[in-house]
């Protein structure tokens, strides 16, 4: 019975222990301790009541009175003169009644019948009893006190048959005629007790416990409805446990009976650094032990105390409107409660949403978020790659995070960010792996294993065009949805476009160089070749782009912004904004890491080429530059490029080689996967044009 | 405020479309007459900064020059209701005010006289902007001075700014017809050598297909200039949309011009818009979902540059790139969904040598103006068509120059003195060879164009890879 209670539980004072006459115990108690010299520990109570003279000596007629007045005595746990109460020690419901042998056979047989009525009610007194203990919790002390009643009810019937007795109108068999009704029902409970006692249940297993029993005793119409009764009793104490929690978001477990954990070392600030968002998932969580009754909705119960708790935290004392209707009752099996617990869930879930969409402005969050890491609204970056490509270009260990993060506070502020109020939670952040690398240290997100390990060796001379990232604070409670696990994704959606968009900065800029010598005849010359390559490559960097926004971002987007609208909890919230980004993820490539690489070779050989073109255009062309200057006012037309710079010739040509090549082979690639991502059809049909036939 | 761009409106018609646009430009970003942002515009979200600065007083000044070589359209402009919107530092008019009497060389010449005047201006406007990114240059290639002067600010430009991106809205003239300017042929060619060699974007604006586009489209039997200039305004405004309203791409004007333009001096745009409304005419509404725009503009009838191709020479006409603004409230997935339609109808007769296919923009609308449809969309495109437009100049150039006719006036001027006429025989060739590039764009070996190097260094390299090179098909 001693249970490892939770330490909160007042002790019950030791007098109530060393007092049995508190208890009604005294009479058993009080033997018992005087026969405590008997060393065998056995209650050998074998009428030790002196002068009595055996029962046979009487005759029948004078027997039946006097075992009529033993019987009322052991009907309330008292021995008579020739009815004794065996019982084990240490094994308290081990009881048994003896009755005097010398009796009339026809009157002890009667006697006998009476004695389990006796044993039970010795059990239950003795329940209540030990069950009144603090310890034992709420539950019981609501079993408890429902059967003290009970046996009131009972001794007052007791009594009643006494007063009949004392009439003289009361013989053996009327006796047993009158405990006839009572005799299944005390049966019953003290089986139950019995089995509560045994196992030493609490909380929710003593309704459990009731209920099978209730349900098992079905064909016995008055058992049944004295079970249900009990249950009822017992669980008022809990359901007003469960009312605090789906109504208030509280736990008001002192006992710990009550099926849903708290775990308070998780802080809802661990959500803005903690990939796994454990806060969300694991600060309450369901224990075991949940009543029956209640088993198809704990998770509906526990989500609404979680979000009920989340609008707590946030300062919004919410209570679910309390009315009589809502009044948590279980009446029978018509399902009132259940009603109430989904009232309640409603409601709850619904004023979450409307707050952390209405005041927290989730919407507007996530429309910033998608303005800067998705790049929605790009002119920040295209003003930010101007003024911190100096930053930029150095290694990534040697750049100053606080100079980009002015910078960017700078770009901001002079574009259309500026008007959102939400821009200043943008930060700037330098990581130390390449994009690829950092998918692979990602585990939890399919990404497709590479089987080349050796690949992934981080060249030395990444720069921060290569780790550079955005982030974006978010506070609580708007974390619950857009977690750290949500923002990273973010990031790597950010960081593959800005490495796009920095390949199509430098091709824009071969371009212009191209522009640039516009006034000379170039005809077949190697820069016409050149400005080709460019302009291919600028396809492909454009169609990548496009693919990326318009095909995989902005319809994604659009999708999740309208289930957004129609989302009727957080939780239907958290999981769309998810599958949106785990959508964008993979149709953005991210979790096919052979594309992706295939792209990046493609990309840098489009930097290797845009580097070099200054250098290309420029030794090409300088022999006629020079002339051109003599005569500025009217560039001739006759100046024709050398093409004796074979070695300018020869690296364009490689150049177009070498691209031409990765983009045919990215063809097979993308139509051999497309089967198991359509996605890729569109990819391939942006990248590789119109004349593509699948 | 950064990638700015400094409008120069240059003549009577740069002036009046510069006007135009400048007046829609107001009214998208909620910008009254006088430059003071209206209440109601306050919401932001757009790039007022491109194209305006604030003064002291906070009202916004256009980043434009008006310059002319004749009072009266500026005059016009500062008498309007718009007089308090320029910087009145801005506006240069000719001491003599006497024009260029529709002669280029006349134009060309004071632009030269009066070259420290505007450089000085233009020099201001580029220190007050952070990161200059170009300049846009609005006027018509006929008359005498957006053609003359025109052509001397652009080889200037060209020259002083080289790092910087010059855009022009060319209008070409009406060619149905007769003009009052005789000498309109001299003045297109000459121009159109300026425009090839220092221009990094023309956007063609042909006077003839506007006409033709406001009496069919709009049903106007004489079109006016306000109502031809007020499509202008509208292809110009609608193409500056991604750099006033941002978006995932094209936010810069280097980025939307160097998807469209293949070669540097193929990049000469048509545009198309739909659907055209002009002010006070009650249009029929049309339904307007992103597939219906996007055919529409597809639709010769709603391109603003005049086909002059025979139907052979037509059938062969390819597009090199498109790009399409689409504008309003569109369904992201509609995107795709009309991509893949006009894929699959063959809508579209792309160039064999390379990748394309058309791009798409979709943009915010300015939410100050109240438009019937939901979805509007202008088309910038690269066609090699637009070389009809070109031998048509050249060959009423020639026409002209076989009889020797007004060459005198020209004679006047020092660029031609001494009866040197080599300058017209330079553009001519200038303006054939350019003709010869967009032909040979149509042909399949546009890559191996013009390779005839005797080293045959290219053409060797090119012919063993070049039937696996172009097409880029598996």
């Amino acid at each position: 019975m001693e249970k490892a209670t939770s330490t909160s539980c007042p002790s019950t004072p030791r007098w109530n222990v060393d007092r049995p006459f508190l208890t009604g115990r005294f009479h058993q108690e009080t033997k018992g301790t005087s026969r405590l010299a008997d060393t065998k520990g056995f209650s050998m109570d074998v009428f030790s009541h002196g002068l009595e003279r055996p029962i046979g000596y009487y005759n029948a007629a004078v027997q039946e009175l006097i075992v009529i007045d033993d019987l009322l005595s052991a009907m309330v746990g008292i021995e008579g003169r020739y009815i004794s109460i065996r019982r084990v020690r240490g094994q308290e419901d081990h009881i048994s009644f003896q009755v005097d042998a010398s009796m009339d056979l026809a009157i002890q047989e009667l006697a006998k019948r009476m004695f389990p009525l006796c044993k039970s009610y010795l059990l239950i007194d003795q329940f209540v009893e030990s069950r009144s203990q603090f310890k034992n919790g709420l539950v019981n002390h609501a079993f408890a006190a429902a059967l003290k009643a009970l046996l009131l009810d009972y001794q007052a019937m007791v009594a009643q048959l006494e007063h009949q007795f004392r009439l003289g109108r009361l013989s053996i068999q009327g006796l047993w005629f009158y405990c006839q009704p009572v005799m299944g029902s005390m049966q019953a409970l003290s089986i139950v007790i019995q089995k509560a006692s045994a196992n030493n249940f609490t909380g929710s297993s003593v309704l459990n416990l009731l209920q099978s029993q209730a349900k098992a005793m079905a064909g016995d119409n008055a058992v049944r409805s004295l079970l249900e009764k009990m249950t009822q009793c017992a669980s008022n104490a809990y359901l007003s446990i469960l009312e605090r929690w789906v109504y208030e978001g509280v736990i008001d477990d002192p006992y710990g009976e009550f099926f849903i954990a708290e775990n308070k070392s998780l802080q809802k600030e661990s959500l803005t650094q903690d990939y796994d968002a454990k806060y969300w998932r694991q600060r309450y969580s369901l224990k075991e032990g949940i009543p029956s009754f209640l088993a198809n909705i704990a998770g509906t119960i526990l989500t609404t105390g979680k979000y009920l708790n989340v609008m707590r935290e946030c300062g919004h004392n919410v209570q679910v409107p309390a009315s009589e209707n809502y009044k948590l009752m279980i009446f029978g099996s018509n399902h009132h409660y259940l009603e109430c617990i989904k009232a309640a869930y409603d409601f709850a879930s619904g004023e979450l949403l409307n707050l952390i969409k209405e005041k927290y402005d989730l919407m507007g969050k996530l429309r910033s978020i998608k303005h800067y890491l998705l790049l929605d609204q790009g002119d920040f970056l295209v003003h930010f790659m101007d003024i911190a490509r100096d930053e930029l270009t150095k290694k990534f260990d040697e750049i100053s995070v606080e100079k980009l993060q002015s910078l960017l506070d700078l770009a901001l502020r002079t574009t259309a960010a500026a008007v959102d109020p939400c821009h200043e939670d943008l930060t700037c952040c330098v990581e130390r792996f390449s994009l690829l690398k950092r998918l692979s240290t990602l585990k939890d997100l399919e990404v497709r294993t590479v089987s080349d390990d050796n690949d992934l060796a981080e060249p030395l001379n990444i720069t921060g065009l290569e780790t550079f990232s955005l982030s974006y604070k978010v506070e609580w409670p708007l974390s619950i949805v857009i977690s750290r696990k949500a923002l990273a994704k973010y990031q790597l959606i950010f960081r593959f476009l800005f490495r796009c968009k920095h390949v199509d900065r430098q091709l824009c800029g071969a371009w212009q160089v191209h522009q640039g010598v516009r006034a000379l005849n170039m005809r077949g010359t190697a820069i016409s070749r050149s400005s080709l390559i460019c302009r291919s490559m600028l396809k492909f960097i454009n169609s990548l782009l496009h693919y990326l926004t318009f095909e995989v971002l902005e319809p994604n987007w659009h999708a999740m912004h309208n289930r957004l609208q129609t989302a009727k909890s957080i939780d239907e919230v958290i999981q769309y904004h998810d599958l949106f980004l785990d959508k964008c993820l993979r149709e953005c490539l991210l979790l096919l890491p052979e594309l992706l690489k295939k792209v990046e070779r493609l990309q840098s050989l489009c930097l290797q080429y845009a580097a070099a073109t200054q250098w290309l255009i420029s030794s090409s062309i300088s022999i006629p530059k020079l002339e051109e200057h003599s005569k500025s006012s009217r560039p001739s037309r006759m100046l024709t490029m050398t093409t004796e710079n074979a070695s300018v010739t020869d690296s364009i040509l490689k150049f177009e080689r070498e691209f031409n090549a990765e983009l045919q082979s990215l063809g097979p690639i993308l139509s051999n996967s497309s089967q198991a991502e359509p996605y890729l059809t569109h990819l391939a049909q942006w990248i590789l044009g119109v004349g593509h036939d699948q | 405020m950064p990638r700015e761009i400094i409008t120069l409106q240059v003549g009577q018609c740069g002036n009046q479309i510069g006007m135009e646009f400048w007046k829609q430009l107001c009214l998208e970003h909620g910008i009254n007459k006088d430059g003071i942002l209206e209440d109601f515009a306050t919401q932001g979200g757009d790039r007022k900064d491109v194209f305006f600065y604030q003064a002291d007083d906070q009202h916004y000044i256009p980043r434009a020059l008006l310059i002319d070589l004749e009072p009266r359209v500026i005059n016009g402009i500062q008498n309007s209701e718009y007089r308090n919107l320029y910087n009145h530092e801005n506006i240069f008019v000719s001491d003599h005010g006497g024009g260029a009497g529709n002669n280029w060389a006349s134009g060309y010449h004071q632009g030269k006289g009066v070259e420290e005047d505007i450089m000085d201006m233009i020099d201001r406007e580029a220190d007050g902007s952070d990161s200059l990114e170009g300049f846009v240059l609005c006027h018509s290639i006929a008359g005498g001075t957006g053609s003359g002067m025109g052509s001397y600010l652009l080889e200037t430009l060209n020259d002083r700014y080289s790092k910087k991106l010059v855009q022009t809205y060319s209008v070409f003239p009406n060619q149905m017809e007769t003009s009052d300017v005789v000498v309109q042929p001299y003045n297109s060619l000459l121009t159109l050598k300026r425009l090839t060699l220092n221009a990094d974007c023309v956007v063609v604006l042909d006077n003839t297909a506007l006409n033709r586009i406001a009496v069919e489209r709009l049903h106007l039997s004489t079109p006016t200039f306000a109502q031809t200039n007020s499509l202008v305004s509208t292809v110009m405004s609608a193409s500056t949309t991604t750099l006033r309203y941002p978006g995932y791409m094209n936010n810069d004007l280097v980025g939307l011009l160097a998807s469209l333009i293949p070669t540097p001096r193929c990049h000469f745009l048509m545009t198309g818009y739909t659907p055209l409304t002009v002010e006070r005419q009650a249009n029929v509404i049309r339904k307007t979902t992103v597939l219906d725009v996007m055919r529409r503009l597809l639709q010769t009838k709603n391109i603003m540059v005049s086909s002059y191709a025979r139907t052979k020479e037509a059938s062969q006409a390819k597009y090199i790139s498109i790009l399409n603004i689409i504008q309003g409230e569109v369904d992201p997935t509609q995107v795709h969904e009309s991509l893949q339609r006009i894929r699959e109808r063959k809508l579209v007769n792309f160039i064999e040598w390379g990748p394309a296919s058309i791009q798409v923009a979709l943009s915010r609308k300015s939410p100050y103006v109240q438009t019937a449809h939901r979805v509007s969309g202008l088309m910038l495109a690269s066609h090699t068509s637009i070389r009809h437009l070109f031998s048509k100049c050249l060959s009423q150039y020639e026409k002209l120059r076989k009889k020797q006719a007004f060459l005198d006036n020209y004679r006047k001027f020092p660029m031609f003195a001494d009866n040197d006429l080599s300058e017209f025989d330079e553009s001519r060739d200038i303006i054939e060879s350019l003709v010869d590039e967009y032909k040979a764009c149509e042909s399949p070996d546009y890559i191996k164009w013009g390779m005839e190097d005797p080293n045959n260094l290219l053409t060797e390299e090119g012919n063993a890879k070049g039937t696996a090179d172009p097409k880029l098909a598996i």
